[in-house]
């Protein structure tokens, strides 16, 4: 005889230490698939976080090679790129590691308004549900990736990091930090008029349409948690180290995350450190174009050959580590 | 001197297995964001797999549980034949156009009337787990309810190499469900929808607005036959068993331990009163878009707030940190 234990308690619920089972809600509190037991849940709402440590590069990259990696109708503001990493400790979401690659970049949006802000063309984090609670409502650009970012040392003067997906390493730098001041920093650094823009995508599960969208985060507090900033840095916790500080500093393209071909460093300036909270408030869509797709279009989608496996279906069996 | 190295290499203008990034395509090719470089991309189409494991422990549910995960509207749970039987399944998924990973799901037979009378039958899927994220996401794109986890499958051991069996699934550090056992390849009964080409399989998925005003729900259905356009391109039944590689274990054969946690109510919810035995095989797949059988679209006011209280983190939001994979 097979022994055999189901523990169908579920103590936490009594106590309201997790939200209402879904399917006991109504249906304007389900904001994610699946509707039984979401990848992510109304309890993230609103979404703050506490006392995050942002570690940020500033790069310069070729500015050609940037603008050929964006889509109408955003444009580019500058050759300034930022290069970061970040340690979440406290968030709605829970723990997580996150990178992601911000160019200062502006649309002139159906409305008649021009919107400054900083624009996503790369993140990657550890964890899935801020990657789709990212993805899907607000269209930031998310992977999963193995992701290692830290401060070590006597002050914590020592700094590391490390990104590798499906195999390959798509980054890794670390140096000393200095306190010396950068020569260049991002446009959008410390400006109220600059947002965060990302550039949605949502398909048709018959793949007879997609939706293309530019969703806006303003960078004001949302109405009710009060007014400034919705990003609040601890100008105590400010460590700064110059490009020279940077011992070490590879990137690399990759068969399956192509922003080391992209946009390589041209010059790599400087990296600047900060503790912070954060709340993200909903995105508003400022620009949208719907693409159609007809009988004719789905050769243009079926790229692949069936079950002729090549090298981008190949790698390592990923595990997981989220278990 | 810093060593600061950049390799700019781009593998796409060097092999075609690469597709060009979507930005220099025309963008009727564009699925997914972003068009710089995206989470999965045509590469994938037509999406095909080669030499899957599948492992279906087959478990009895009470109607009133299965009723509750099924949403209706607009689905309705089978009630003929082994409608209690529920497939609980795991599978090892060796070559596919996503890449190998490792995939988890539960499958309960439903239907849905549509407003011209016609019946569609099909398995229906409240919970699936995976370990990559593209094959999450683009499952997703169809319906499907993926979440990330750690998953192990082992088929292993014995006379025959494949006579004991191993599975385990936890995420966020909680362990959801182990089972292991040695197959005896007693017969199992499976669920009523094996084997019929006339039952597909529904999702629900759920399109929220940037600004969370709305939610759009759409009960999406796979059909067992392929359509048109890949049906000229691939032939046959979309789901293809080899029938040499399939072993079963009886109920007495398996043991078994599932629970809820705090990020996963499957243990709660699906109240498992018999686990009946185990069916396992290998299969080829083709997976084709999906058909919108049925919308309905939930408005939120401008006031609205969901259940967190700000800079306040309880339970659901502690867990051990997370490097990825």
């Amino acid at each position: 005889m097979g022994l055999q234990a189901n523990e169908y308690s579920y103590p936490w619920l009594a106590e309201g230490e997790v939200p209402p089972l879904p399917l006991d809600r109504d249906r304007i509190h389900i904001i994610s698939q699946g509707v039984a037991d979401p990848v992510f849940d109304y309890d993230i709402i609103p979404l703050t976080y506490t006392e995050s440590r942002w570690m940020a590069f500033v790069i310069r990259a070729d500015e050609k090679a940037m603008k050929h990696i964006i889509p109408e109708p955003i444009q580019l503001q500058d050759d300034v790129i930022e290069f970061w990493y970040v340690i979440h400790k406290n968030t709605m979401l829970g723990p997580y590691m996150e990178m992601g690659v911000t160019f200062s970049a502006t649309v002139d949006a159906e409305d008649g308004q021009t919107y400054k802000a900083g624009y996503y063309p790369y993140m990657y984090l550890s964890n899935d549900s801020p990657i789709w609670a990212g993805k899907e409502p607000f269209g930031f650009p998310k992977k999963a990736a193995y992701i290692a970012a830290f401060e070590h040392g006597t002050n914590n003067n020592y700094f590391n990091m490390l990104m590798e997906r499906r195999g390959y390493v798509l980054h890794t730098a670390n140096g000393r930090y200095s306190d010396k001041p950068l020569s260049a920093r991002p446009t959008f650094y410390g400006k109220t008029d600059w947002g965060r823009m990302n550039y949605r995508i949502t398909t048709r599960p018959d793949v007879s349409n997609s939706i293309h969208e530019v969703t806006y985060l303003p960078s004001e507090l949302p109405p009710g948690f009060g007014t400034g900033h919705r990003f609040q840095l601890n100008p105590d916790s400010v460590r700064t180290a110059t490009g020279d500080d940077i011992r070490a500093w590879y990137m690399s393209g990759t068969p399956f995350d192509f922003m080391g071909g992209q946009i390589p460093a041209k010059e790599v300036v400087g990296l600047i450190s900060f503790t912070f909270n954060l709340i993200i408030p909903p995105a508003k869509t400022i620009w949208s174009k719907t693409v159609e797709r007809g009988e004719g279009d789905l050769g243009q989608v079926l790229y692949s050959t069936p079950f002729k496996y090549t090298m981008r279906h190949r790698f390592l069996l990923p595990q997981y580590s989220q278990g | 001197m810093p060593s600061h190295l950049n390799v700019p290499t781009k593998y796409w203008e060097l092999t075609k297995e690469v597709p060009p990034p979507p930005i220099e395509r025309d963008i009727k090719s564009w699925i997914i964001a972003n068009p710089s470089d995206p989470l999965w991309d045509i590469d994938v189409l037509p999406l095909t797999y080669t030499d899957s494991r599948w492992s279906a422990f087959v478990v009895r549910v009470p109607d009133d549980a299965r009723q509750r995960l099924c949403p209706n509207p607009p689905l309705k749970v089978w009630d003929g034949d082994n409608a209690d039987l529920v497939e609980f399944w795991y599978v090892d998924h060796k070559n596919t156009m996503l890449g190998p990973y490792l995939e988890f799901g539960v499958t309960i037979s439903a239907t849905y009337k549509d407003p011209k009378g016609n019946v569609w039958k099909a398995g229906y899927y409240p919970y699936m787990y995976l370990t990559g994220d593209a094959p999450v996401d683009a499952g997703r794109v169809l319906g499907f309810p993926k979440k990330m986890s750690y998953i192990r499958c082992s088929v292993h051991g014995g006379e025959k190499g494949t006579d004991f069996f191993g599975y385990a699934m936890s995420r966020n550090g909680y362990l959801m469900h182990s089972a292991t056992g040695k197959f005896d390849d007693k017969e199992v009964t499976p669920p009523f929808f094996y084997g019929k080409t006339d039952w597909g399989k529904f999702n629900m998925k759920v399109v929220t607005r940037p600004d969370v005003s709305s939610s759009e729900w759409q009960l999406t259905y796979l059909p067992s036959e392929l359509p048109g356009e890949m049906k000229k391109m691939i032939s046959g039944h979309r789901f293809q068993i080899k029938p040499e590689h399939t072993r079963t274990a009886s109920g007495d054969a398996i043991n078994w331990f599932m629970q809820a946690t705090p990020f996963d109510n499957m243990g709660a919810e699906l109240k498992i009163t018999e686990v009946t035995g185990l069916i396992s095989f290998v299969f080829d797949l083709v997976i084709p878009p999906a058909q919108v059988l049925w919308t309905e679209t939930y408005e939120r006011p401008a006031s609205y707030r969901g259940y967190a209280t700000p800079y306040k983190y309880g339970l659901r939001q502690q867990f051990p940190i997370s490097q990825g994979s």
